[in-house]
């Protein structure tokens, strides 16, 4: 190949446009277009590309919308599918354009198809002789029609086509190489929605509310209907502002117990001891909270926070103590230590009294009553949810606070805009910008939510996090001990000292996940409960390596979760087959295919370097030498524990 | 003190004993396998929990067509469900070279949510299966009655003993364990070796989970294990992967577990930390053995 001839997308970009095509075009034949309609219990209407209508709904008289024009843009989304295949398979350089147009067809068909349930909806509005509780269930009706797998596939393909022709351009593919670390978690989710949607399938029965049996292929559409429902519906939290801050405050403990494992991983530790370390946060936070001394004021709450921080330091300390003392594997002890935690809670706040050496002792931290929890927190104790604090408006109105967003924009553009002291300044302007809009707010209709001050202690966490990891010599030292601990002993960095530190760090994090539940009041009362959902701390696990072990990744995946979190709720009380626990099921099947790489081969995940392929392409011979540099560093946990022992036994 | 010690070691004492020692004892067989062959499993806990699900669901579906014979084929059910789920966790960590200790623990979180899913697609609950109408029958007399597994489980440890340090599988599972590039020049297929080994500690686990469900109990309950496949694999390397000292580790674990229930019942202690005890103890005991003698390959994907 001569460097004359016009680019060419990469043979695998070509490959996966190829597959995605393949597969939309297949799914627009398999699977439903479009929902016309859906009744509460997950029933629909249901639009097919040749143009037949089934409706399986109770609601058998509604009138449906007009699907000429959806079906005509359906058609020719499918012609486009086809002409991008052909692209594909010839390698042509065009077919990111096609990709593109595909893209914009289903788009289009999407939008028309809005339009037309959003007419109905108007219509059923506008009808005065319909009872108001028939009114709002035609509305549901209609409103929670859209699109359907046969217009989601393909939009998603078009879009990838257009990705893959447009890596033939430099500037693309270079971009397109820098966010090639997202491709194994991307793989992962997609090989998870794929078993997951095979679970349903066998799983949930068909829904069929109409009296017409259903056929074989009736049948077919009806439970494929079930799967996108089930996926929309996991997803579908952040089409709106309610069930939006939920998520967010579901994703809280996520990010502090995604950070937690993150740090560990980054210096070649497991920690799978985050739900212990939460425990024990959360006990130290209660301790402070309940019995501080009031006359702090503020200052309590402040103390609360630390004292959680603590907590989980202090037992995420003690396994990489043991690691480093003597060489006993910190993926046992942690386990050990959460089940010990586990105990401590349910001995403090489990019941009234205790027997010690055959005498009843009354147990004083647990509240009277017959629920196994503390006393309520100290007012001053308390975090606030976030929409109390930010709200600005007068008189019952919400209106958002403004301050934080300006104070966070004002922070980035002076951070880049400045040379010298840039944090400091750019801090100091922060603040100076945020305060002078604080009052400034935004009106919005939400009718209150318990996302509390515990979201921005996990974001802070976050920032300190990059900070310490990528911007001091401790977090050098830390990183360095992760990549090779043989190597970081000869450089002179003592692997003893740095896995205390690390599991410390990373006990902390976890520890102030405590702060959400006991101070942020997350468990419907500022007190600390029985049923604290410890498990987060294994989510922890998941998202840490969803988020590839940085903080930007951890936080996004924390919101992802927390999104398919609160979804989960809303396909429990819909379906009765399927219910939240799939939502733990996908996420211990991201954790497999992650650990698998996602089957991706690595030619594609760690390509050699564009030099070394070219020279090869030069000299039209495979590439001899294979080139595996992985992207983040996993953990190598057996390695690593060996040479610490080493160290240790020094 | 006297009448204590007498209320507690009783034969009703060693019963409990000896039940708490055969999940932990089979589990860490299992474990050793899978460890001398370099691959680290983790997973132990969640193929408890697969074999646990898979005796009691379908000896509960199929005793209207066996009868008695049910529980039998329920057992073989979760030995096979234990192998195949063991065999993922082969794949992942061989095929795939996957981080071994990630991949099991995706095997336990995978266990935290499939039960609950297959329970709520069959009975519609989450939480345990329904009574199995005939579980395991038990052999013995008097209070000192058990399970089949139970006798499996003292039987599988000479077993091992014998295939570990007298047959070629043996030796070449250790070498694999040590020295895989060295068994690989000599002949010895160190892939198909950690497979089988593997799968095998799959087979076992799912063995404890039968012995959980349909040989201890009568269903399947969620948290059935309770942590014995962490303890078992703590046993293991207290044990320092022989036969004969997992036998000595399961016994004192299993020896603490019955303490924990017996004083529990007493009114000695809170029995909220009684049950912590076995942890403690596994942590303390840990602190002594270190990872001194653990197969030198092990956590190792091996190229070739």
């Amino acid at each position: 190949m001569t460097h004359d001839s016009p680019p060419r997308p990469s043979g695998d970009a070509a490959r996966i446009a190829l597959i995605a095509c393949a597969v939309a075009a297949l799914g627009m034949l398999l699977f439903p277009l479009a929902t016309l309609g859906r009744g509460f219990s997950a029933d629909a209407v249901l639009l097919h590309v040749t143009g037949s209508v089934m409706n399986l709904t109770s609601n058998q008289q509604a009138p449906l919308p007009p699907t000429g024009t959806v079906l005509a843009l359906a058609w020719a989304t499918l012609g486009t599918l086809i002409v991008t295949l052909l692209g594909a398979w010839q390698r042509q350089r065009w077919y990111w354009m096609t990709g593109l147009l595909t893209f914009g067809l289903a788009t289009a068909a999407v939008v028309v198809l809005g339009g037309a349930l959003d007419d109905q909806s108007q219509r059923v509005l506008a009808d005065t002789t319909l009872r108001p509780g028939a009114k709002r269930q035609l509305g549901n009706f209609y409103a929670s029609g859209g699109m359907n797998l046969g217009l989601f596939l393909p939009a998603l393909a078009g879009l990838i086509a257009a990705g893959a022709g447009l890596t033939a351009r430099d500037w693309w593919w270079q971009t397109f190489n820098r966010m090639r670390s997202l491709l194994v978690p991307v793989a992962a989710i997609g090989l998870a929605i794929l078993v997951g949607a095979v679970v349903v399938l066998i799983v949930q029965p068909s829904i069929n509310q109409s009296a017409t049996p259903l056929g074989l292929w009736g049948t077919w559409l009806a439970k494929s209907d079930l799967v996108y429902f089930v996926y929309s519906t996991l997803f579908a939290p952040v089409t709106a502002l309610n069930p939006l801050l939920d998520s967010l405050k579901i994703a809280t403990p996520l990010i502090f117990t995604g950070l937690s494992v993150a740090f560990a991983f980054r210096t070649g530790l497991f920690n799978i001891g985050a739900p212990g370390q939460l425990t024990m946060g959360a006990i130290a936070a209660m301790l402070v909270g309940v019995y501080g001394p009031p006359s702090l004021g503020y200052g309590l709450l402040a103390l609360s926070v630390l004292a959680a921080g603590a907590g989980g330091a202090l037992w995420g300390a003690i396994p990489g103590l043991l690691k480093a003392r003597f060489g006993s594997s910190e993926v046992i002890n942690t386990i050990m230590l959460n089940y010990i935690a586990s105990s401590v809670l349910v001995f403090l706040i489990g019941s009234d009294s205790f027997p010690f050496l055959g005498r009843e002792y009354n147990q004083p931290l647990k509240a009277e009553g017959s629920n196994p929890q503390s006393e309520l927190l100290q007012n001053e104790a308390q975090l606030r949810p976030l929409l109390e604090v930010l709200n600005v408006g007068q008189n019952g109105q919400v209106a958002l606070s403004v301050g934080l967003l300006v104070a966070l924009a004002a922070f980035v553009i002076v951070r880049l805009l400045v040379r010298k002291n840039r944090t400091l300044i750019a801090l100091v302007a922060a603040a100076v910008l945020g305060a002078a809009t604080w009052r400034i707010g935004i009106p919005v209709s939400v009718t209150g939510s318990q996302l509390n001050g515990a979201f921005l202690i996990a974001l802070l966490c976050a920032a300190g996090f990059g900070m310490l990891m990528w911007r001091t010599a401790a977090g050098y030292a830390l990183r360095a001990v992760g990549l090779s601990p043989k190597a970081a002993e000869y450089g002179g960095i003592s692997v003893a000292k740095n896995t205390i530190l690390a599991m410390t760090i990373a006990g902390m994090f976890a520890g102030l996940a405590g702060t959400h539940y006991v101070n942020g009041g997350a468990l419907d009362e500022y007190r600390l409960k029985q049923n604290m959902p410890v498990n987060v701390g294994f989510d922890g696990i998941a998202v840490a390596l969803m988020g590839q072990s940085t903080p930007a990744g951890v936080v996004a995946s924390s919101v992802l979760f927390g999104t398919i979190d609160t979804g989960a709720v809303s396909v429990t009380t819909k379906l009765a087959k399927v219910n939240s626990d799939i939502v733990t099921v996908l996420k211990a099947l991201i954790v497999l295919f992650i650990a698998a790489g996602g089957f991706l081969s690595r030619r594609v995940t760690s390509p050699p370097p564009p030099a070394l392929a070219a020279a090869a392409d030069r000299h039209a011979t495979p590439a001899a030498v294979e080139v595996n540099r992985p992207l983040t560093p996993q953990p190598n946990v057996a390695q690593a524990s060996e040479d610490i022992t080493r160290e240790g036994n020094k | 003190m006297d009448g204590l010690i007498a209320q507690i070691f009783t034969t009703a004492f060693l019963a409990t004993f000896i039940r708490s020692v055969v999940p932990l004892l089979l589990t860490a067989l299992g474990g050793l396998f899978s460890e001398r062959s370099g691959v680290v499993n983790i997973a132990l806990e969640g193929l408890i929990i697969f074999g646990a699900l898979a005796a009691a669901v379908s000896t509960h579906l199929l005793t209207p067509s066996l009868g008695t014979a049910a529980p039998w084929v329920g057992w073989l059910a979760g030995m096979l469900v234990g192998g195949l789920i063991a065999w993922i966790h082969a794949l992942l960590s061989i095929k795939y070279r996957a981080d071994q200790v990630i991949s099991g623990t995706a095997i336990n979180l995978l266990a935290t949510g499939v039960p609950a899913v297959v329970l709520t697609a069959l009975y519609g609950v989450s939480n345990e299966s329904p009574k199995v109408e005939y579980a395991l029958p038990l052999w013995g007399a008097g209070e000192l009655r058990f399970s089949p597994p139970v006798f499996f489980a003292f039987l599988a440890v000479a077993v091992t003993w014998y295939v570990m340090y007298r047959t070629p599988y043996g030796l070449r599972l250790r070498a694999t364990g040590e020295q895989p590039g060295a068994a690989a020049s000599m002949g010895v297929n160190v892939r198909r070796m950690r497979y089988s080994a593997v799968i095998l500690s799959g087979v076992l686990a799912g063995t404890a989970g039968a012995f959980l469900s349909i040989g201890n109990l009568d269903s399947y309950v969620r948290n059935i294990s309770a942590g014995a496949g962490f303890i078992a694999l703590a046993a293991l390397i207290f044990g320092q992967w022989k036969p004969l000292g997992v036998l000595g580790a399961t016994l004192l674990f299993g020896l603490l577990q019955a303490l924990s229930i017996a004083l529990g019942g007493q009114n000695l202690l809170p029995s909220t930390l009684v049950q912590a005890l076995p942890y403690l103890i596994t942590i303390l005991a840990l602190i002594f053995t270190g990872r001194s003698r653990a197969p030198k390959a092990l956590g190792r994907p091996y190229d070739g």
